[in-house]
């Protein structure tokens, strides 16, 4: 490998980051569903042959993290021989690499030569997914199949084209097949447009070079996670947040980090966690890596490349029946956002003490999710997602800014335009929520207040927010921020929401979300 | 004395570019004098007598500047006050929530908004997406705003109110109030009448924030060259605007600069016949790309400034923050380059002025590139050893000696260029690799054939005068103006006689403006663009159409266009988003070669380093007086720009004075 001309390495890593964005941009620009193109709710990524991830775009770290999973467990079920040009293969399972059914993958072997030499891997929301609940975020669900469509991985093109079979009993599971094959088409173009990067940079290069700078990638990742875990002193560190509620008797769920830092080398032990949850705030062992992978990555404290190598220092710890290794039939919707933000906050929490002035104060670590969904005359629904924000956390340095997205997540809102000339909803307001951020030395950025009022006579609303009792920590003395609060106003009477749940909204409601400010650093 | 001079001037933050020609062809004149951030007039006026001319021999004046975004990214900005609908009033604060940064808590995710929140009024008024009233805006609510802003001591004043894109009325009503109340205003319909509440208030925000600057600038220009229609500014959707059109709407002259050069390169592809240009503008600390398509730059609505956005038809630059001073990092995970950069001060190592990190100008230098014996701008002597110093230790950690790195370095530099020109092609549906690479800019001829080299590109044209290409746009640009606006109307069953007349309204709005300039109209083209997408979708595709429109020639063309783009269409129904009207006049100034105004420098050898060659004596050939074809290995340099021929490629000028380097390949 030292034989590898090191600027080469770096021109295939540009290379790989361009397709990636390509990619990206290809969803972007063609989606039909607002979720893709307003919220931008996608990731992309190139991977080695093994799957491991080498090349990412500018997307939403929480993906990204998973994505390096992906492709390596797809392959334990599909293997390598078993592929051939022109194929492409749609999935959605959480235990193939995934997090939850509304994330849906469409991954390409990309073929130089007859050579399996990378994927291309797309991931994008999809707003719908069939289901119990439109949106197929059902709060009560006790198991997968009370969720969404289950969609193993199955060949939606091969060198002939689209699989016809496959696309219509996708479509026929969903509740907006219109945008959803919109969305598909998009996917598949995006990794045809990695298809032909990943071919162009072997031609130039050389097959065998650039199989070689993949490796050569993963080595250097790993020596720089490497390097940024030898700056934090050895010891064993302890932290541990909680989700809202959770436990059988409805009190708030643990989550706990256990984190051994020894020389170049981290064990993330994640096993004091509770257990299995009876809803859908339990998540995949992948989205709990992704998680650790990311706070790891932001406690360097540097720039660093994203490769699956820089996984190889860390030794990341879930305990089988705990609600981050529940089994492959439990309920994951919620959780792959929600109980992911827990772990990077417990990791927070643990290493407060340590290295403070790497870390923020408590955030909106939630996904802050109000989804409306109308249902139509000809049987389809109109969905619109929206996901909130709320107050950054302090810094040792700054103060949190306001209304802005935190870790995991990076999805934008809907413009007020856009919902009320799309969606029988009017917005009553939209505002920052002044005084909401934790007093401190810095003190947090303020959350913001959103109002719906629905002008048809039925709406199916689904909330999914946490930190509406758990509220985001101060840090070194700062105090917490103000929690997120949902109200219902109805024929004058104003009654608080579940973070939590779905319900049947009608003409002239008024529901109001308050997002949650940031905590403060430092004593005031 | 009456003046006979056309003048370009491109005001850069270092320098300042000028151009002179002489209408009849018989003369044009080049110089670079240093910018003057505190007084730009006064560096405009010097830049003139460094042709030899005076405010009396000038006829027409056209420049292009930052100063404008200089002033919004630096933050040097007067008071501004933002008007909001009641309930949305700190629409500038929430923004679209969106960090900018995914990985690093250092950096504040997002830029603080342009007002802040006590500037920020909500006014009690509402429009649905119709554009119907739903809470009239009355009398007693102006006054109350009124007596608001004259307690709140503000120069200018942004209105940006809900849906006034579809119905601009109380906007008026607000404009109509306010007009004697405070001495600078703009109004969202005017400015950007496009939907997205946060788009548009920014962009109208950034307008009224840069009035006072733009207006006060413009007005002592206008007193010291008082040369009335013939004085002009650049518009960043590439074309000539009038000074009196630039105080209402400053941010015209955003990226003015930039979209000059890009002017002058269509143009110049339009005079060469080449289909397909991509254009290369390497400067100190950023390199510009866009591409151009038979003659025509692409456009793009949006671009972010200082981390805001702002949304008005540009063309389509592309900036990414890598040029001669990137710094050249060696870490634990590999090489980089940029985006840190040396900037002007302390600069380059090579520049002698205490830079003591390795940039991409350091590694040209090592590689004998650059003339030693030259003095940039005037002021700067090469410090070629110094160069050397940065550069070998990063040679040293990768065990190879400074000159093999600093070969690497460029090829790394090269492939950051390259992501650039990948995006602005993929962006639009295009293959790169059909594209004459067009390069100006002080870096852009030295890296351009290595660049093309790695892309895949056969041919690169170095343009006369392309140290100053800039400000040749500024004055070669085809005279033309542009509206566009939201319409949202479905293509089926669409109202003919309706949108015929909203065609004719806006080709009236493009056209206005350049026969006040003095634009003779006979001979104004109108060029019409729809901006089309499924009914489903957001993102509008541009697609051209003739009038009268034919509904099922526009719908096939989008299809078309659609597929190209994105590999697939469908049936869905299809929606014209936007309208965009373009009045054109073509330029018919035409070029002399120029006359850079220093003494030619005899051809001479130099060693030089290339790439599979190694360090060989390397001819030096003088731009002004180079005829015929050479061969690479070849330097050809004039006193601002440096073309590198490297092994395997040729270089032929033609008679104007422009290079056309072709790889071995073609």
């Amino acid at each position: 490998m030292s034989a590898l001309d090191p600027f080469a390495v770096e021109v295939i890593r540009h290379g790989l980051s361009a397709a990636a964005e390509e990619m990206s941009l290809v969803v972007v620009r063609s989606a039909r569903s607002p979720l893709l193109r307003e919220a931008g709710d996608l990731s992309s990524a190139i991977t080695d042959a093994e799957g491991g991830l080498v090349g990412q775009g500018r997307d939403i770290p929480v993906h990204l993290g998973a994505m390096a999973y992906t492709v390596k467990e797809l392959l334990k079920v599909c293997p390598a021989e078993t592929l051939k040009e022109g194929d492409s293969l749609i999935y959605n399972l959480g235990i193939l690499g995934g997090n939850h059914l509304n994330d849906v993958k469409v991954a390409r072997p990309i073929f130089v030569e007859g050579r399996l030499v990378a994927w291309g891997l797309s991931l994008a929301h999809w707003p719908d997914v069939g289901g119990t609940w439109p949106g197929s975020y059902y709060a009560k669900a006790v198991d997968t199949f009370q969720e969404a469509m289950r969609i193993p991985p199955v060949p939606i093109t091969s060198a002939a084209g689209v699989n016809r079979a496959v696309l219509d009993m996708v479509l026929h599971n969903v509740r907006d097949p219109v945008s959803c094959e919109g969305d598909l088409m998009a996917q598949i173009a995006a990794t045809q447009a990695a298809e032909r990067r990943i071919r162009e940079l072997c031609a130039v290069h050389g097959t065998q070079a650039f199989v070689d700078v993949m490796a050569r990638l993963h080595d250097l990742s790993e020596a720089e996670m490497r390097e940024a875990i030898r700056e934090i002193p050895d010891g064993a560190y302890e932290g541990e947040d909680f989700l809202d509620d959770g436990r059988p008797d409805g009190s708030p769920a643990r989550v706990h980090a256990r984190i051994l830092i020894n020389g170049d080398e981290a064990v993330i032990d994640l096993s004091g966690s509770d257990d299995r949850m009876q809803n859908f705030c339990n998540t995949t062992p992948y989205i709990a890596r992704s998680a650790v992978a990311y706070a790891m990555r932001v406690m360097s404290g540097r720039e660093m490349q994203q490769n699956a190598g820089a996984l190889r220092p860390l030794t990341i710890v879930t305990r089988p029946g705990s609600m981050l290794e529940p089994g492959w039939n439990a309920a994951v919707a919620a959780g792959n956002h929600e109980t992911a933000a827990r772990i990077v906050d417990a990791m927070f929490r643990a290493m407060e003490r340590v290295i403070p002035e790497r870390l923020s104060a408590g955030g909106p670590t939630t996904s802050g999710l109000l989804s409306f969904a109308e249902p139509m005359p000809d049987g389809g629904w109109r969905m619109l997602y929206e996901v909130h924000g709320g107050g950054e956390g302090a810094r040792h340095d700054r103060d949190g800014s306001p209304a802005t997205r935190v870790h995991l997540t990076n999805t934008s809102n809907t413009p007020a335009e856009m919902i009320e000339a799309n969606y029988a909803i009017r917005l009553e307001r939209q505002a920052i929520r002044r005084g909401s951020g934790g007093a401190g030395a810095h003190r947090g950025g303020d959350g913001i207040v959103r109002s719906y009022r629905i002008l048809c006579d039925e709406m199916w609303l689904t909330t999914c927010v946490e930190r509406t009792k758990i509220r985001p920590y101060g840090m070194g003395g700062g105090e917490a921020g103000q929690p997120f609060r949902i109200v219902l106003e109805r024929a004058g009477v104003q009654t608080e929401l579940q973070g939590k749940a779905n319900l049947l909204l009608k003409r002239g409601d008024v529901v109001t979300l308050e997002g949650c400010g940031g905590g403060g650093f430092g004593a005031a | 004395m009456r003046g006979e001079w056309d003048i370009g001037t491109d005001i850069g933050g270092t320098f300042t570019d000028i151009i002179a020609v002489r209408p009849d062809g018989g003369e044009t004149r080049i110089a670079k004098v240093p910018s003057r951030p505190a007084g730009p007039v006064r560096a405009m006026l010097e830049a003139l007598g460094a042709v030899g001319l005076s405010a009396g021999d000038v006829r027409r004046f056209v420049h292009g500047t930052t100063r404008v975004t200089n002033a919004l990214v630096e933050e040097r900005l007067p008071k501004v006050a933002l008007v909001a609908t009641e309930g949305f009033e700190d629409v500038l604060e929430i923004g679209r929530y969106r960090r900018r940064e995914l990985y690093r808590l250092d950096v504040a995710p997002k830029a603080p908004p342009l007002v802040p929140p006590i500037l920020c009024f909500g006014l009690r008024e509402r429009l649905d997406h119709t554009g119907k009233v739903l809470r009239p805006l009355d009398g007693a609510e102006l006054d109350r705003l009124a007596a608001w802003l004259k307690g709140s001591g503000v120069e200018s004043v942004a209105v940006s109110l809900l849906h006034a894109y579809a119905n601009p009325v109380h906007e008026r009503m607000v404009a109509e109030r306010l007009r004697e109340v405070v001495p600078h205003l703009c109004v969202s319909h005017e400015v950007n009448p496009e939907a997205r509440e946060y788009e548009r208030a920014s962009s109208t925000a950034f307008n009224a924030a840069a009035m006072p600057v733009a207006v006060d600038y413009l007005t002592e220009l206008e007193e010291r060259l008082p040369i009335g229609a013939g004085l002009q500014v650049f518009h960043s959707a590439g074309a000539m605007v009038p000074v009196p059109a630039v105080k209402k709407r400053p941010l015209v002259m955003a990226a003015s600069g930039p979209a000059a050069g890009v002017s002058a390169s269509a143009r110049l592809a339009r005079e060469l016949g080449r289909d397909r240009v991509l254009t290369f503008d390497m400067g100190g600390t950023t390199t510009d790309v866009c591409l151009i398509v038979d003659g025509q730059a692409e456009m793009t609505d949006t671009r972010m400034i200082g981390g805001r956005p702002l949304r008005q038809p540009m063309l389509a630059v592309h900036s990414i923050g890598a040029g001669g001073g990137s710094i050249v990092k060696l870490g634990a995970g590999g090489l980089s380059v940029g985006p840190e950069s040396a900037g002007s001060e302390p600069g380059p190592a090579c520049y002698g002025r205490g830079g003591a990190r390795a940039t991409i100008t350091d590694a040209n230098a090592v590689l004998g590139y650059l003339d030693p014996e030259a003095r940039l701008g005037d002021t700067i002597q090469l410090d070629v050893e110094a160069a050397r110093r940065v550069v070998a230790p990063i040679g040293e950690a990768l065990g190879m000696g400074v000159e093999e790195a600093a070969l690497g370095i460029l090829r790394v530099a090269n492939a950051a260029m390259a992501r650039a020109l990948r995006r602005v092609t993929v962006e639009r549906g295009v293959d790169g690799r059909d594209c004459a690479l067009l390069a100006f800019g002080g870096g852009g001829p030295m890296h351009a054939a290595g660049l093309a080299e790695m892309y895949g590109l056969r041919e690169v044209i170095v343009p006369a005068a392309s140290s100053a290409f800039s400000a040749l746009g500024c004055l070669t640009a085809d005279f033309s103006f542009l509206q566009q606006r939201t319409l949202r109307l479905a293509l089926a069953g669409l109202d003919a006689a309706g949108f015929a007349a909203r065609v004719e309204e806006m080709e009236a709005e493009a056209r206005g403006p350049l026969i006040a300039n003095g634009v003779e109209p006979e001979g104004i083209a109108m060029e019409h663009v729809a901006l089309m997408r499924y009914a489903a979708q957001s993102e509008a595709t541009p697609v051209p159409f003739s009038v009268p429109l034919e509904s099922a020639v526009l719908e096939a063309n989008f299809h078309a266009r659609h597929r190209q783009l994105y590999g697939y269409a469908t049936n869905e129904p299809c929606v014209i988003e936007a309208l965009r009207v373009q009045a054109r006049k073509p330029s018919t100034v035409a070029l002399a070669r120029p006359d850079v105004g220093r003494p030619v420098r005899p051809s001479r050898v130099r060693d030089c380093v290339f790439p599979g060659l190694g360090k060989v004596s390397t001819v030096i050939l003088p731009r002004e007086t180079m005829s015929g074809a050479v061969a690479g290995p070849a330097i050809i340099e004039d006193a601002w720009s440096t073309t590198v021929v490297p092994p395997g490629w040729r270089a032929r000028g033609d008679a104007a004075g422009n290079l056309f380097l072709t790889g071995a390949v073609a």
